[in-house]
């Protein structure tokens, strides 16, 4: 019934227009520069909503009423254009491209606004910014761009984790990541499915007077993409492509055979007798002396660095795209293909994506569109530290680095290079393997393909009242194979008994996401207001599938075993293979309802109110639903009449205030109620097979609720000489209050911990942003954008406790032991410790008496932390400092020695215009964190039955324990004749946290320069090309850093938040040198 | 025109329809992957894997897998644990020299797992009798059993904290959100009280052995025999709060119902009886299978090679094995005193079982320790059937055995000699029948050899505490026998004093010339083989072909000075763990920490 009405009332509207009288007119648009035509402009008779658009010749024709009108040019990226036509049957009108980016239109949920309207805290990006950074993951190219945005790669390996944070984050247990919402619909890790090439826009909501309107899934910011559409008008093609080699940025300098041979027996002498024979079955001797010895230490260095990751990896990127549309309709079709090698030998990453936008305005009351996403991508290769979030204990940059550095010239000695196994390596070197061996042994594939469908439709029921639906689908899958082969160091341990074993992990995530919005709007002299009424459904559900196959036959390759699982090696014990696993990792489902309401008065007084109610299956009773309400005001300044006389200056001032709630629902399900799990250890051996049992492993919390920030937000935006310079300020102060945590309980319970919502959090901060054309000549434009930002994280409260229990990064296993420390009053990602204080030397020593070191009266002995438990120190142990002077060197003398946190961080980008060359350099900094070297621990250590494994280069100047002869040295004189010039301790037998290896993170990354040139008009024109540009880009040039890692920018232990800045064992970074062309036909 | 509108009204329908009515149970999402008490306990399956969560805590390193098996029964009189030090109170070594700090990571491991494994019984005590099976239908018997399985569990559990740790908190019910977590301690004879009771119930509801297929979950005889051994500690000395050691005046109450436990078991031979030969009942252990007689009639089941489910039994203690081909490879870390090696008779089998001095290298065959670096012998990696050699195997699944029918005999006689005297019968048996039943056995049926025991009570008594001393060596039982006898101060004193007389005089003319300063052996098919006696003096000369091994004069002062280090009485109990009390303000500690 409805329908038939709707038809009617569209029937009667056109009869209306036919009865009027009318005329024609025709025109062309062309740009003020270059002169150039400009397709796909609207044009609208003022009030009313008669209207064209022009051909792609700049032409429009349309027919309006009787009477004088004034016609509405406007074109995305220029200024839009009032023309009186008075009785003209014929104009022709220039457009200026717009420099005015405060009359951009942000999305801030569920909406568009104009930018000048915007009374919250947000940061955007255009695809004018990122047009010049070739790279494949939309993560990178916003690095350092939005103030308040903090994205780090964890690693350099290709399709690695990058972890977003907007203002700090709040949570200390759960997952701070941002909330992405991709042309209004939820999408869970958003960057890694769309391509740069494909983003139009992307807006940072920041505090929560923006992000309210997202309520529980709020509070840890929300990235708002837009993708690229097509213009009604002309079709047109384009073609993106860019190729080139990436490289190493940085190795880290190992002993060279000489050293490494002194280095090696002078650990299988400290280790005893049975060390140093197996160090005389590689080497042929025990003698230090012997020409045997010496005849080795002239053969050749081997550099495993450079034969592992010293590959210029070839990369290649191309996107084609096809948009354009017809009267009311557009479309953009982009299709991306990658395929980019990673440095690190048969590692790699291929892309194929799809993307498809088709918007269609029916009527002028009905639009509709939808966008779907179709994605495949592999990466292939076993990273060095492993995918995902915790243990690096099977890392294999540890074989890269200190594996055997030399083929011996003794005969029959086993050469490294010809790939062969080295049993007795493995055994007295820590497990090394030979590692391109060991890469080539080890199989890594992830396979994910995604499949993502949204569609919108709205109706304006009048000029005021509008409803819009939004509906999203998202199927993921993955597929991660593993396979570990006849020479994987790994299966001789564990029960693989010395026998190939592969897994596969399938996991897949389905999401739907629903909205329906009402919109209304309403002005009337100086008030202004908009309403806007919505409610939303989300739910997420995740399953997953994991097999494993072990005994494999012994010989097989990775292809065949995927392909047969079932094959097993005569020599398999008959032992039980692993069961296979399912899991439900999410499922949830939230239903949700908001409203918001702005008013303005005289465009002068904003006020924006905010509310959302989340219902969500993750809580229980009355905690199932939370309220997130939020309010700003802004004021322009400019507008005040006593800001008229200097409004050539000052084009726009504004002062925003807000305040609000969010929450964070990223936190486990059904943590209310006690669960019965089965797996993990919950089993018992009934006749020697076990039996799986089930119980509750934590004690469930019915009281469980979200985590909240509440957020303060001071804000000033300014621009300068029409709108030539932009500036803004923000100052915030967010706290997040019923933190997530596990909390201590007395384990007579039967439960160690449980989780309550107890503590707080606090982020503080302070965000500019500036951006200006610094030259606009004729030929020659320059224009800048820096940002920087500064925050301060601090835990405000923690419940009934003062400090957490120290927390481990684990990045040795629990060979380490912990190493982070959480206490009240002060930041997230304390490095907590030893501190450094040279080393024992002689003179530290009354002598060598009994058998045994003596240290002088008075001198704190380190040896139960620094290995020697049984024994004393000797000269060259590292030295620790005795921090609470109680005259011994103990886990108490363990103190706070890095802090994670930058003071501030930032981007700076130049983009420069000369005729037809265009140039950009960007660089992004950050300024006054550490970063927890601990590959820098392990590489200076000697654990048991390593004495073969190499050291790094500054090891060679370490304080020798033995003399010229390779005896262990026992008297003070030797000792002290032998090590006048030690720059470094002799190896630590254990690992421990110390200060020397906690270093300043501080750096400014030469990140992006390019140089394009556009190819002339007059040429293009001639093969049909309405555009050509070709570009050199060199990404990650140089990067300014005192840190000696291979890159400062790392985080490698990333499972829980606590525990940021570990580089261990990262996938290096490269440097990368394309080629690229932008191709429009 | 109407394909366009059609998407829009049903997304408005389906709005309003979930503002409206069904949004209580949009947001009711079940978990599937996990389960709910209710899912869990609504049928047999479902209560049969809580039970085996209940019993997964018995199994495991912290378990009776290495800590409670192998850690906290020694320094004793009769073995040793990783000599050498007390390590400053920390780790194993701070366990067993009685010198342990609260810090004591395993100390508090242990103290975690038990209260898990309380907590898991707790809850199948609340939920199996709720079940509308416990009453009626096929699988009642399955699920009474469960509840008895459950009761005896938490027994097990709360037992060993008890004699480890004396009074402690005493949680009966399912923890839940929104309690006083911060329970005090409850008195141990409260606690051995609610036990008593508990296993008066759990044996009427579970099975007798031979009534359920063979495994090594809870039967009967288990429960009764349970009940009979916290009857004795019930009985017992102990450390109390106050730092004094003593039992209870009415402690005869509870040797009565030991003696009637183990009366009853005595009467059931069908299902429980001794083995005829001692080593039988070892070898199955190792063997991987079950004895024949089902003398062991309690015991943790170890597997899957995990540190949460198998055992380090044969890996962590046994002989040592370095590197073998054929053995692979152990540790050998509980030790046995020279003055137990001598405690045995030169007839009794019981000591080559419980006893290996040797060791086994990369030739594979045994070589003779010293006297005073003997391993304990009832979990030998070599023994295995099948045998591993991958040295990086540590689980060898070896069952960890709680208590055995000998245990039942000798409790009934130690109950009977003290309510009645050795020689009065009751139900038809005397204390001096039962004890020699397992003496007899231990001498291979020589009853010439076995003789007979004292007539007196207190003579009595104290064959009991020697036969107690050579029958279950290494099994965990010795020390809290020492101190629920109130002998454990005496005996390492009298060992300590043994053993430095033994090495006080080292001439011919010495009292102990008996025992041989240096041994000589060989190697027969792999196996050490005695040249001259144990119970004479050494020859001057090596007998040809032979490797001499220091016998008594391998004892040194500082080797005994290690024994048991610490002990002080008030050290009979390990400390309350320090994140116990810190997490728990009403904790107190023990005395002596």
């Amino acid at each position: 019934m409805k329908k038939h009405l709707f038809v009617l009332l569209l029937l009667l509207h056109a009869a209306l227009l036919a009865s009027a009288q009318q005329r024609a007119i025709q025109g062309v648009v062309r740009s003020t520069e270059k002169n150039e035509v400009l397709p796909g402009v609207t044009v609208v008779v003022k009030g009313t909503t008669i209207g064209a658009t022009t051909n792609s010749e700049g032409m429009f024709t349309m027919t309006i009423p009787a009477g004088d009108a004034t016609l509405r040019f406007s074109y995305i990226g220029f200024v839009s254009k009032d023309v009186p036509i008075g009785n003209k049957t014929k104009i022709d009108v220039e457009l200026s491209p717009d420099s005015k980016a405060l009359d951009d239109v942000v999305v801030i949920g569920y909406q568009p606004v104009q930018r000048r309207d915007v009374t919250g805290a947000v940061s955007s990006v255009s695809a004018q910014q990122i047009k010049d950074i070739p790279v494949n993951s939309a993560a990178e190219a916003l690095n350092g761009r939005l103030a308040g945005v903090q994205v780090t790669a964890s690693e350099g390996q290709p399709g690695s984790d990058v972890r977003v944070r907007v203002r700090g984050g709040g949570s200390i247990t759960q997952d701070n990541s941002p909330l992405y919402v991709v042309d209004g619909v939820q999408v869970e890790n958003a960057l890694s499915v769309l391509s740069p090439q494909d983003i139009q826009s992307v807006d940072v909501l920041k505090d929560a007077s923006a992000t309210a309107i997202y309520g529980a899934r709020g509070a840890n910011g929300v990235v708002i993409i837009t993708t690229k559409n097509g213009r009604e008008g002309k079709t047109v093609v384009s073609y993106n492509g860019f190729a080139g080699f990436r490289h190493i940025t940085k190795t880290l300098d190992v002993l060279k055979t000489s050293d490494y041979l002194d280095y090696a027996y002078e650990r299988s002498a400290i280790a005893g007798a049975d060390a140093l024979t197996s160090f005389k079955n590689r080497f042929g001797t025990r003698n230090y002396t012997s020409d045997t010895l010496a005849l080795q230490r002239t053969a050749p260095f081997i550099d495993w660095q450079d034969k592992v990751f010293g590959r210029d990896a070839f990369q290649q990127t191309h996107n084609l795209s096809i948009s354009g549309g017809g009267k009311g309709t557009t479309y953009s079709l982009s299709l991306t293909h990658n395929d980019e090698d990673g440095i690190q030998i048969q590692s790699g990453y291929t892309r194929n994506l799809v993307n498809f936008r088709f918007d269609s305005k029916a009527s002028d009351k009905f639009r509709y569109g939808f966008n779907t996403r179709f994605l495949d991508q592999a990466i292939t290769g076993s990273g060095t530290s492993s995918q995902g979030t915790s243990s690096t204990t099977n890392t294999r940059l540890r074989n890269t680095i200190v594996y055997l550095p030399f083929a011996s010239l003794l005969p029959g000695s086993v050469d490294p290079t010809n790939l062969n196994v080295d049993d007795d390596f493995f055994a007295a070197s820590g497990s090394l393997s030979n590692p391109v061996l060991t890469i080539q042994n080890e199989y890594r594939k992830d396979k994910r393909r995604l499949f993502n469908l949204s569609a919108n439709a709205s109706y304006n029921f009048t000029k005021n009242l509008a409803f819009r639906s939004t509906v999203g689908f998202d199927n993921t899958n993955n597929r991660t194979d593993t396979f570990n082969g006849q020479f994987s160091p790994t299966i001789k341990g564990g029960n693989y008994s010395g026998l190939p074993f592969l897994g596969i992990t399938t996991s897949q995530q389905v999401t739907f996401n629903n909205s329906n919005v009402l919109t209304y709007s309403f002005k009337k002299g100086k008030h202004s207001v908009d309403a806007l009424l919505g409610h939303e459904i989300y739910q997420q559900r995740a399953t997953s599938l994991n097999v494993q196959s072990y005994y494999l036959p012994l010989q097989i390759t990775a292809d065949r075993a995927f392909d047969n699982i079932n094959q097993r090696d005569p020599a398999a014990p008959a032992t039980q293979q692993p069961a296979p696993t399912t899991g439900v990792p999410s499922d949830y489902r939230l239903l949700s309802g908001f409203a918001r309401a702005t008013y303005s008065y005289e465009d002068k007084y904003l006020f924006t109110g905010t509310v959302r109610g989340d219902g969500s299956s993750k809580f229980k009773g009355k905690n199932k639903v939370g309220y997130f309400p939020a309010a700003s005001f802004a004021w322009r300044i400019s507008q005040e009449d006593f800001m008229k006389s200097i409004s050539n200056t000052v084009s726009d001032m504004k002062l925003r205030l807000s305040y609000g709630l969010a929450g964070n629902n990223r936190i486990g399900d059904f943590l209310y109620d006690p669960l019965f799990t089965t797996g993990g250890n919950i089993q018992y051996a009934v006749n020697h097979t076990i039996v799986p049992g089930s119980a509750a492993l934590t004690l469930a919390n019915p009281n469980l609720k979200w985590e909240t920030t509440v957020s303060r937000n001071l804000g000033l935006d300014i621009s300068l000489f029409n709108n030539r310079v932009q500036f803004t300020a923000d100052a915030y102060y967010n706290k997040t209050r019923d933190l997530l945590l596990n909390l201590a309980i007395p384990s007579t319970s039967g439960y160690a911990t449980q989780l309550v919502n107890i503590g707080a959090t606090s982020n503080k901060g302070l965000e500019l942003q500036a951006s200006g054309t610094i030259i606009q000549g004729k030929d020659f434009t320059w224009t800048s954008n820096a940002n920087i930002s500064f925050n301060r994280n601090k835990v405000e409260s923690l419940g009934p406790l003062s400090e957490l229990p120290l927390q481990y990064s684990g990045w040795a296993s629990t060979a380490i032991a912990a190493d982070y420390y959480v206490a009240v009053g002060k930041p997230v990602g304390l490095m907590y410790g030893y501190v450094t204080d040279g080393w024992y030397t002689a003179d530290d020593f009354e002598g060598y008496i009994n058998g045994k070191w003596k240290l002088k009266e008075g001198i704190a002995s380190d040896k139960g932390v620094t290995g020697y438990s049984s024994t004393e120190v000797n000269p060259g142990t590292i030295k620790l400092k005795d921090v609470n002077g109680d005259g011994v060197v103990n886990e108490q003398d363990r103190t706070v020695i890095g802090n994670a946190n930058p003071k501030f961080s930032g981007g700076l980008n130049q983009q420069f215009n000369y005729k037809n060359f265009d140039a950009s350099i960007f660089l992004n900094f950050v300024y006054g964190n550490d970063v927890y070297n601990a590959n820098k621990i392990e590489l200076t250590s000697f654990l048991a039955n390593s004495q073969l494994s190499n050291g790094i280069a500054i090891m060679k100047d370490r304080y020798r324990t033995i003399d010229e002869n390779g005896a262990i040295i026992t008297d003070l004189e030797t000792s002290r004749r032998l090590n006048p010039n030690a720059k470094i301790w002799s190896p630590a037998r254990q690992l421990f946290p110390h200060s020397w290896a906690i270093e300043d993170g501080s750096f400014l990354r030469v990140n992006n320069i390019t140089v394009g040139y556009t190819v002339p008009k007059t040429i293009t024109q001639r093969v049909k090309l309405s555009q050509a540009r070709f570009y050199v880009t060199l990404n990650n040039l140089y990067t300014f850093t005192k840190y000696s890692g291979f890159d400062p920018e790392v985080n490698t232990r990333r499972s829980t938040p606590l525990t940021p800045g570990v580089d261990y064992a990262a996938y290096p970074r490269s440097k990368a040198y394309l080629f690229g062309m932008n191709l429009s036909f | 025109m109407k394909r366009i509108f059609r998407p829009t009204f049903v997304a408005v329908a389906i709005a309003c329809s979930l503002g409206v009515s069904s949004c209580k149970d949009y947001l009711d999402v079940k978990p599937t992957a996990v389960d709910t008490p209710e899912t869990i306990f609504s049928n047999v399956s479902g209560a049969t894997s809580a039970i085996i969560g209940a019993y997964d805590p018995l199994s495991g390193d912290a378990g009776y897998g290495n800590r409670l098996s192998s850690y906290y029964p020694f320094d004793s009189d009769e073995m040793q644990s990783s000599q050498g030090g007390d390590d400053a109170g920390a780790g194993r070594r701070g366990i067993a020299r009685y010198a342990s700090v609260p810090t004591n990571a395993e100390v508090l491991s242990p103290w975690n797992l038990l209260y898990q494994g309380i907590e898991r019984s707790n809850i199948c005590i609340k939920y199996v009798p709720e079940m509308a099976q416990y009453n009626s239908g096929s699988d009642m018997a399955a699920v009474r059993r469960i509840h008895g399985e459950a009761l005896t569990l938490r027994a097990q559990y709360y037992f060993e904290l008890v004699r480890n740790w004396g009074d402690v908190p005493e949680p009966r019910t399912p923890s839940v959100t929104g309690q006083d977590f911060n329970l005090p301690r409850t008195d141990r004879d409260v606690i051995f009280d609610h036990l008593l009771e508990d296993l008066a119930l759990a044996q009427t509801l579970v099975p007798w052995r031979s009534e359920v297929a063979s495994d090594e979950r809870i039967t009967k005889g288990a429960v009764k025999a349970l009940r009979a051994r916290i009857a004795m500690y019930r009985g017992g000395y102990s450390l109390r709060q106050n730092g004094q050691v003593s039992r209870p005046s009415n402690y005869k109450d509870f040797y009565t119902i030991a003696r009637n436990e183990c009366s009853d078991l005595m009467a059931n031979r069908g299902q429980h009886t001794l083995n005829a030969s001692y080593e039988e009942t070892f070898r199955s252990i190792n063997e991987l299978r079950t004895e024949a007689a089902h003398e062991i009639m309690f015991q943790v089941g170890m597997g899957g090679a995990s540190s949460a489910s198998d055992s380090k039994l044969g890996y962590y203690n046994g002989p040592r094995i370095t590197a073998s081909p054929k053995y692979g490879q152990s540790s050998g870390a509980v030790t046995v005193l020279p003055t137990y090696f001598y405690a045995f008779d030169s007839l009794d089998t019981r000591r080559d079982v419980t006893i290996a001095p040797y060791t086994i290298g990369s030739t594979d065959n045994q070589a003779l320790t010293t006297l005073i670096s003997a391993y304990d012998g009832k979990f030998r990696r070599d023994w295995r059937v099948p045998l591993i050699s991958a040295v990086s195997v540590q689980s060898l699944n070896y069952n960890w055995p709680l208590i055995r029918f000998a245990d039942v005999l000798l409790m009934f006689a130690e109950a009977q000699n003290d309510i009645a005297g050795p020689n009065v019968a009751y139900n038809g048996v005397t204390a001096t029948q039962a004890l020699l039943e397992v003496r007899v056995r231990g001498f291979k049926g020589n009853t010439k050899a076995a003789g007979t025991p004292p007539t007196d009570q207190a003579g009595f008594f104290n064959a009991i505490v020697n036969e107690r001393f050579v029958e279950f060596g290494g099994e965990g039982i010795r020390k809290y026998d020492l101190i629920r006898w109130n002998l454990l101060g005496t005996k390492l004193a009298e060992t300590k004093a043994t053993l430095r007389a033994w090495i006080a005089d080292q001439t011919a003319s010495s009292p102990y010339a008996k025992i041989p300063l240096v041994m000589y052996y060989t190697v027969v098919n792999g196996q050490i083989k005695y040249s001259r006696s144990l119970y004479r003096p050494a020859p001057a000369t090596k007998p040809t072909g032979t490797t001499n091994v220091n016998w008594r004069s391998s004892i040194t002062e500082v080797r005994i000075a290690d024994i048991a280090s610490g002990y002080t009485t008030n050290r009979q109990l390990l400390p309350i763990p320090a994140s116990a009390i810190t997490t728990n303000p009403n904790l107190v500690q023990n005395p002596g920490y």
